[in-house]
């Protein structure tokens, strides 16, 4: 797996935990998934991944509190959210947050793409 | 003017006013007491005490400005209450009966011009003071001191001649409009039990001068005594007395024989049925009972006549002589004759059209009011559902675009492909569970009673909430009781309350940062093989003094929130015979909780108005 970026899935949900990581794979990165903000902050793989799929409300720690103590710890790690909510404004809100984007579950994979696009800056090519 | 901001702090005069008293506005409360919750009515004690009152202004004038005193003690559950009465130079009043931690100081009194009383009568209306010592010292010097003190004037033909007072000692007891409202209403009585007194001195005098111009012939009566008593006995019970009583009440009194017919009735009886004393002698009580209400007023009668009961209270309509139905509040009871053993009945009539009017305004809000709530409910639960859906959907299409990807690998990844398909059909099955669930909620019908398994009903509430829960941040501990008894009602009105019990619960922690927002529900055995829920929180808490407000239709101490729901839940849970309640929690937040009978004890087939309205409601919505 050596030379492929990781990317960290945070999400309390098991659905999105057992899936999203495969087809991460399928797209051609390296993928870790953890229930909780706190055992992602407690992991290893803190210091590798370049990117991270967050899911805004968990118990414990949250999303958006997450993504605030990276940025203290001076990490620069690109955060797509993923949110089952329904509430239009949460995009923007989350974008202006610094968020690279933020996918309504559920998500297609040509919308998951575009936003790893983004977050890798295109200058990765992907298959 | 003082500066009233002395007052309040409650300095000592000598330290805070050098030159002057405290203003009369710095002691008086009574414009905060009306913005007070007030406590609910307790219309049988009060009709109690004032058939009490009645029979002793018949047997014992004599002390019946003390029973007064007794009463308004027991009626308000006062530390101290009384009267006092102007004296007949109009310079002082002098408390003329006095209960409670103030009784030593019986026959103590004020200043016509420079005390509560005088102010009371200066404005001709009822005043809450509050340690009025500050303003007339020399009340310092009765021990002790009132917290408050709430004075009603009295009136005899329109002249005021004195108050009728209540006074709390202790911080705790907070007098509101309800202690005005009894107060007056036993103000009214006072006017009557006054006169009574001041008919019962002129006797005395009467007795005296007889007394006086008999002297000579005592010898040679010899049995002036008996004579006196005698003449005493025959105005004791004169009619004239019991007219002068009857007429000064601003409550209807009527009396009956044994058999029912009217004996006599007052003005305040007479214009509520709009019939004259005369046509009512030659009618029954039961020709002015509408037809609705016989069948339990004859029930209740023969109870009475039976001896199994002394008196009843029952609230019912009358019809008028023009036909009209009024509400009235009665107080039946039992009056012995004079000689112990004629006996009438006694009826006490109090005209409550306005109050049921409002309350029929009021049930109709609360139904409009418990159908916005379902509608705020139901979009509540629609987002919920959403989210929850969600998830699993996710998983589908993750999984179906992985599997879709692996095929098409060259060589095929069919390993691959094999364990996402098995996944997708997992998450298809999580789906259909969190439809399984709301078909649990929904399917049943709104209108029937049927057996619930509380614990079950919570843990589908939870189920459905916990998205909400964890985006709130809420630690949830669960609690459910094994072998908790099944009791009888409407499943989803029951989860409807716990749903608005998480709700409130979840926003009353929101602004909660300093400690876990957790939140307990519990289920537990109660009394009678009943069950009670409780929902405990860590959150904002809620002002004790507030906590018979937070029931209130549009009561919330939440910015934003509508405050309908535990109105409605309150109604709801009443409707099952039970009762829905608050308590503040030894350490931070509060705990609500409710508490339903067991199956053993049966729903009654008559739901409660509030609870039928509710059904009606959602049957309207529903078809």
């Amino acid at each position: 797996m050596l030379g492929h970026s990781l990317i960290s899935v945070v999400d309390d949900d098991v659905s999105v935990r057992e899936s999203l990581p495969d087809l991460l794979r399928e797209l051609g990165y390296a993928a870790v998934a953890f229930s909780s903000a706190e055992e992602f902050l407690a992991s290893d793989s803190i210091g590798q991944t370049e990117c991270l799929l967050l899911d805004i409300a968990m118990p414990g720690i949250s999303g958006p509190e997450l993504h605030s103590e990276l940025t203290l710890q001076g990490r620069n790690i690109a955060v797509i959210y993923i949110t089952g909510g329904e509430d239009p404004t949460t995009r923007a809100h989350m974008l202006k947050r610094g968020a690279v984007e933020c996918l309504r579950k559920p998500f297609s994979d040509e919308a998951l793409l575009e936003a790893l696009n983004i977050a890798f800056q295109g200058n990765r090519t992907i298959n | 003017m003082v500066d009233s901001a002395y007052a309040e702090s409650q300095l000592p005069l000598d330290t805070a006013l050098p030159n002057g008293v405290a203003s009369l506005d710095s002691i008086v409360r009574t414009e905060e007491m009306l913005q007070r919750p007030s406590r609910p009515p307790e219309p049988e004690k009060e009709n109690s005490a004032l058939a009490a009152l009645v029979i002793a202004l018949a047997d014992s004038p004599g002390t019946i400005l003390q029973t007064l005193a007794d009463k308004v003690l027991e009626v308000l559950r006062a530390d101290s209450a009384g009267l006092s009465l102007l004296t007949k130079d109009g310079e002082r009043f002098y408390w003329a009966a006095v209960a409670g931690a103030w009784q030593p100081h019986l026959g103590g009194g004020t200043p016509r011009n420079f005390g509560p009383c005088g102010d009371v009568l200066d404005r001709n209306a009822a005043m809450l003071f509050t340690h009025w010592e500050l303003r007339y010292p020399y009340l310092g010097a009765a021990l002790p001191l009132a917290e408050e003190g709430l004075l009603v004037p009295f009136f005899v033909n329109g002249k005021s001649v004195g108050t009728i007072w209540a006074i709390a000692h202790s911080a705790e007891r907070k007098f509101d409009t309800e202690d005005l409202r009894v107060l007056q209403s036993m103000g009214r009585f006072a006017s009557a039990a006054y006169q009574t007194v001041e008919s019962i001195e002129d006797l005395k005098l009467e007795v005296a001068a007889r007394e006086k111009a008999e002297a000579s012939l005592r010898d040679l009566a010899g049995s002036l005594e008996e004579q006196v008593h005698i003449r005493t006995e025959e105005l004791r019970f004169s009619e004239d007395r019991w007219k002068r009583i009857f007429e000064n009440s601003a409550v209807g009194i009527a009396a009956v024989d044994l058999k029912g017919r009217f004996v006599m009735a007052n003005s305040a009886y007479q214009r509520m049925v709009g019939f004259t004393e005369d046509e009512l002698r030659e009618k029954t009580y039961l020709d002015v009972v509408a037809p609705d209400f016989q069948p339990l007023n004859i029930a209740l009668m023969t109870e009475l006549l039976d001896g199994r009961r002394e008196q009843f209270n029952i609230e019912k309509q009358y019809r008028r002589k023009d036909g009209r139905l009024i509400w009235v509040r009665n107080n039946v009871s039992l009056l012995p004759g004079a000689d112990g053993s004629l006996r009438n009945i006694m009826s006490i009539v109090e005209d409550i059209s306005e109050r049921k009017a409002a309350e029929e305004s009021l049930q109709h809000t609360q139904a409009r009011l418990s159908h916005a709530a379902e509608v705020a409910t139901a979009a509540e639960l629609s987002a919920s559902i959403a989210h929850e859906l969600n998830q699993p959907l996710s998983g589908i299409i993750t999984n179906a675009n992985t599997c879709l990807r692996m095929l098409d690998a060259e060589p095929p990844n069919v390993q691959g492909a094999l364990e996402t398909a098995r996944r997708t059909i997992r998450d298809g099955n999580r789906a259909s569970e969190v439809i399984r669930r709301l078909r649990a909620l929904f399917s049943k019908s709104t209108l029937a009673t049927e057996n619930v398994d509380l614990n079950e009903a919570t843990r589908e509430v939870i189920a459905l909430s916990s998205t909400r829960l964890k985006k709130d941040q809420v630690v949830l501990r669960v609690e459910l009781a094994k072998g908790l008894p099944q009791v009888t009602g409407n499943r989803v009105q029951l989860q409807q309350v716990i749903l608005n019990l998480l709700q409130n619960a979840s926003d009353a922690m929101s602004a909660v940062g300093d400690r876990p927002r957790q939140l307990v529900v519990r289920t537990e055995r109660d009394e009678d093989d009943g069950v009670r829920l409780s929902v405990q929180d860590a959150g904002v808490g809620f002002d004790p003094a507030a906590s018979t407000k937070l029931f209130d239709p549009f009561y919330t101490t939440k910015n934003g929130g509508i405050g309908v729901g535990l109105s409605v839940s309150r109604s709801i849970i009443e409707g099952h015979r039970g009762r829905l309640w608050a308590a503040p929690n030894d350490g931070p937040g509060a705990t609500f909780s409710f508490y339903v009978p067991g199956r053993s004890n049966e729903m009654p087939s008559d739901l409660s108005p509030a609870a039928r309205t509710f059904a009606q409601d959602s049957t309207a919505r529903n078809s």
